[in-house]
């Protein structure tokens, strides 16, 4: 194959190319992100414009760890995520080896995978509500007024949408896996479980960590499902982080203390980010030369 | 039963655990409100009804949410689709140095909580007077779609083969000829896959036109269907129709593309 | 590539276009309750104000009619600096804070006849001296009984639970008195009723947190005590319309309401009790004085409004004599101007006793006027509440109340001088 040679006249094309996006991520995401953290310094009370913007260092932070509706969203959102996550990492995979087995009907299976993830999330929101509300009404069992049951329909309404994104991504890892490598297995008196740690689950590594790690960003950064079928109620017993920050911006308009709320939600995001890209750096098999 | 029955048992069970609740909703729309709430309609005659349709355009002015939703979608995948183009062209086949750094930047932006930027783009669009406006809202959307649209982009240029543009490029064409004429029609696969994609995150986008948006005007019908809460009763008829409506479009745009969501979805994931 | 570029400015262009609507003929916007006899007649007086002012259309914009959803829904949309609605109907409780705020016009007194409204209900729409509302409407808290149990009215809040308690042990009604005790505004109104009764106050004559104080501490006993013996338990989750089905069904001898309830306790179609109503105001005890909580709507003028001159001949026509007569006729809205009071023209309009309800508004007790009021009201509902369901101590819990006052006081830079 020939190559052509590259000119400085490239390099010069390539950052033009380049600054369109790259002004408006800078200018839209980077921008206000830091704004953000300069806003979580001051106390920002929109309602009380007398008192000004004052500058008060960590005060929003101390308080917070104070504030016990701040650390029982912080624990709601860890716990969600926690549960969630492997649910839907299981379930995913059990489906993805499902559509990659299943030969006939092959359309319909993804068809069946894409929808769920492709219509709202607030419209998957309500239809799981009402379809519990059917349930309840039928088991007189009230889920929505207990503050632990309010979790399952949140769960359950976001496993059931995002568990088949989670199949395709590994779908496409399963795809990859060379099937001589089965059939020496086989030939090797290996039983089909046994294959199925042995072989897929390691081959599959990467996927699986991109999959958890995609999981596990929007699990902790979740708010249409809780905020349209539960409002975050009982009181606020399914109130995530997310809910809470915006409850402190939008409504209370407490807006230092609001960024102050967002700015962890997004250090524990980064942090679970920079996990990730070491697990997933860990699982990637070196290529042989 | 052999693990090829069982795999087709698992099967049918899945599609219809998956599609069941979207033809359930699509469905009740159509019965009258007794039968939709206090119990599934098992017993008694059915009885199909259009007024929920009826009353949602006629005394809640459904369409507006509608015409809304799809101005800042169309606008939306307009600019953030070319804007990404031209950035992935030039990560896939152009020097340039810090391409991982621009390549991390990307990712670490889509990962954002979008919580996180509320607060000052409110500010800053209030005091230009963008809040309640459709470039308001497409302005947020455009950052959050553009990153993964380029990570989609990229990895499938890597894809594509070298040969027809080296050819042209030896023929004399410039870089910016050979993308219009060679890259680009070979590479509509791809820009679909990522329209679509871009699509379907502005349909259905829920927390910035929330924040960014205030009266009917403006609002897209992810906000309008989750604000017909808040009333006495939550009109369940009327909801269940709006959802469909909502879920109509991404029910066509789904059947008609499945293959290609499939291969943008994971080119990114698998090749990134 | 020329033609992408093209697309995409030919979309923008598209977007703008949608975006901007100019008219020629200036539209107010109207926002407030619109539901019922309210709405129709609002309807009607709207017309009348567009056919005296040729070229100005009026339209209703509808909001939530729970008091919560409304106040959220208003402070969203001044916060972002809408320019309609021009005209906001506020609750009593709601001025400060948006005067603080900065989201509503300040008017000048002259203009609007400042003087012929009832002192309380127009000090409530002041901050800092400077008026920034009219009311409208008032609301007071009336004491209701049955005249074929009681003929007169009781004379000292003693007298009244002492009644009450008679007639369940002669079985006379299931319960004594009812009165909202959920937990939301309308139990600070009740309370306020009993503490105003018991000669307390919320915040004393220099702003100061008197919540605590041992007046407080009976009134909230008192209120505690009655439930159970001759107060159902349900009222702690009891709200306006409970309460009023309770004396309504002859369940009640005493309920605490407001006047809305009258007509409708008098409509033989749905009333038990209809004709065997009297009304009063809430008696005071020993060492109090009587004293109903006042509340009611005031009008506004958004501060972002483009028309503000046209929005304030609408606050002006609304609130003018001819319009409060009609509203007090067809809603039964009592008028909040003082003039309307004299003569028989308002005897004539409405059925309930109008000699009672002047003294009742002209004494009548307004809470707090602090821009922090809906915080203020929260924490008190939550430990007013936790009082009546036994949770706390009413000591314990007015003291804790207190505490909170004080430090959201602090924090908030407003010491007690606003306070009227």
């Amino acid at each position: 194959m020939t190559t052509t040679s590259t000119s400085p006249h490239d390099s010069r094309l390539a950052l033009l190319l380049v600054t369109p996006a790259l002004v408006v991520i800078a200018g839209i995401a980077l921008v206000p992100i830091a704004a953000t953290v300069w806003e979580a310094l001051h106390q920002h009370d929109l309602r009380l414009p007398w008192l000004g913007r004052p500058f008060i260092g960590a005060g929003n932070f101390i308080e917070a760890l104070g504030d016990a509706r701040f650390r029982e969203a912080v624990a709601h959102t860890v716990a969600f995520s926690a549960i969630s996550v492997p649910l839907e990492l299981s379930l995913g995979l059990a489906l993805a080896v499902l559509m990659h087995t299943v030969r006939r009907g092959r359309g319909l299976v993804r068809v069946a995978a894409l929808l769920p993830w492709a219509i709202p999330t607030v419209v998957a929101a309500l239809v799981w509500r009402l379809m519990f509300e059917n349930v309840a009404t039928a088991m007189r069992v009230d889920w929505f007024s207990d503050p632990l049951t309010a979790w399952i329909p949140i769960v359950v309404a976001d496993v059931w949408k995002t568990t088949p994104f989670v199949a395709v991504l590994l779908l496409a890892g399963l795809q990859t896996i060379d099937p001589e490598v089965y059939d020496s297995a086989r030939l090797d008196g290996a039983s089909p479980m046994r294959q199925f740690l042995t072989i897929t689950i390691p081959l599959l590594a990467p996927s699986l960590v991109v999959a958890a790690a995609f999981r596990t960003l929007d699990a902790l950064r979740i708010f249409d499902v809780p905020y349209v079928m539960t409002a975050g109620g009982p009181g606020t017993a399914t109130e995530p982080l997310s809910m809470y920050a915006f409850a402190a911006l939008m409504e209370r308009l407490r807006f230092g203390y609001g960024s102050a709320l967002s700015i962890t939600l997004f250090a524990l995001t980064f942090v679970v980010a920079l996990a990730s890209v070491r697990a997933l750096s860990r699982a990637t098999p070196v290529e042989p030369s | 039963m052999s693990a090829h029955h069982l795999a087709r048992v698992a099967a049918i069970v899945l599609v219809v655990g998956l599609l069941g609740p979207i033809a359930g909703m699509m469905a009740a729309s159509l019965l009258p409100e007794t039968r939709v709430f206090g119990g599934f309609p098992w017993t008694g005659p059915l009885t199909l009804t259009t007024e929920h349709y009826a009353a949602l355009i006629e005394e809640r002015g459904f369409l507006l949410p509608i015409r809304n939703s799809l101005i800042v979608a169309t606008a939306t995948t307009l600019v953030a689709v070319p804007c990404a183009t031209l950035c992935a062209y030039a990560l896939a086949r152009l020097p340039m140095r810090g391409k991982g750094v621009l390549l991390a930047l990307l990712l670490a932006v889509s990962m954002f909580p979008q919580i996180s930027i509320v607060a000052p783009l409110f500010l800053v669009l209030r005091n230009i007077g963008l809040l309640d406006t459709f470039p308001g809202l497409v302005l947020p959307y455009v950052t959050f779609t553009t990153p993964l649209a380029v990570w989609l982009l990229t990895g499938f240029f890597r894809q594509l083969p070298r040969d027809l543009e080296d050819a042209a490029r030896m023929d004399g064409a410039s870089r910016l000829r050979v993308i219009r004429d060679v890259v680009l029609p070979v590479a509509a696969p791809g820009l679909a896959s990522t329209a679509i994609l871009t699509f379907l995150y502005c349909w259905n986008e829920f927390l910035f036109a929330l924040s960014f948006t205030l009266g009917p005007e403006h609002q897209t019908v992810p906000v309008a269907i989750a604000l017909f809460r808040g009333r006495y009763q939550i009109p369940w008829g009327q909801v269940l129709a709006a959802a469909s409506i909502a879920t109509l479009p991404v029910v066509a745009i789904v059947l008609a593309f499945q293959r290609r969501i499939v291969a943008g979805l994971t080119a990114g994931a698998v090749k990134g | 590539m020329p033609r992408l570029v093209g697309l995409v400015w030919l979309s923008c262009a598209v977007v703008a276009a949608c975006g901007s609507t100019a008219s020629e003929r200036p539209r107010l916007t109207f926002s407030g309750s619109a539901v019922g006899a309210e709405g129709t007649l609002l309807r009607t007086q709207l017309a009348r104000f567009s056919q005296r002012h040729p070229g100005i259309d009026v339209d209703i914009r509808i909001t939530p009619d729970a008091a919560d959803q409304r106040h959220q829904l208003y402070v969203q949309w001044l916060n972002a600096r809408m320019v309609t609605p021009d005209v906001l109907q506020l609750d009593i409780v709601w001025t400060a804070e948006f005067a603080a705020a900065g989201w509503v016009q300040p008017l000048k007194e002259e203009s609007v006849d400042a003087n012929d409204f009832f002192p309380a209900a127009i000090a409530a729409d002041r901050w800092r001296g400077v008026l920034y509302a009219v009311p409208w409407f008032v609301d007071v808290g009336l004491l209701y009984r049955r005249v074929d149990l009681f003929d007169r009215p009781p004379a000292s809040l003693e007298a009244l639970h002492g009644d009450a308690l008679a007639a369940v042990q002669r079985g006379q009604a299931a319960n004594g008195l009812v009165w909202q005790g959920a937990r939301y505004e309308g139990l600070i109104t009740v309370f306020l009723e009993y503490l105003t009764a018991c000669g307390g106050r919320i915040l004393d004559e220099r702003g100061e947190v008197a919540v605590d104080s041992a007046a407080a501490v009976r009134a909230l006993t008192l209120m505690r005590d009655g439930i159970g013996t001759f107060v159902p338990r349900s009222v702690v989750t009891s709200q306006e319309e409970q309460v009023r089905f309770s004396f309504q069904n002859g369940q009640s001898a005493f309920m605490r309401n407001w006047p809305y309830a009258w007509t409708l306790l008098q409509d033989e179609r749905q009333s038990s009790v209809a004709g065997r109503v009297g009304v009063s105001f809430m008696p005071a005890a020993s060492g109090g004085r009587p004293a109903a909580a006042l509340g009611g709507g005031q009008l506004a003028i958004n501060k972002f409004s483009r028309h503000p001159a046209l929005a304030l001949s609408l606050v002006e026509f609304l609130t003018d004599r001819d319009q409060m007569l009609e509203r007090a006729r067809v809603a039964s809205q009592l008028p909040s101007r003082r003039s309307l009071y004299d003569g028989d023209e308002l005897a004539r309009a409405m059925s309930l006793p109008i000699g009672d309800l002047r003294a009742a508004i002209e004494s009548a007790v307004a809470r707090p006027v602090t821009p922090v009021y809906s915080e203020v009201s929260q924490l008190l509902q939550v430990h007013l509440h936790r009082a009546l369901t036994r949770q706390e101590e009413p000591r314990e819990a007015l003291t804790e109340a207190a505490r909170e006052m004080r430090a959201l006081f602090a924090r908030t830079g407003l010491s007690g001088q606003d306070a009227p």
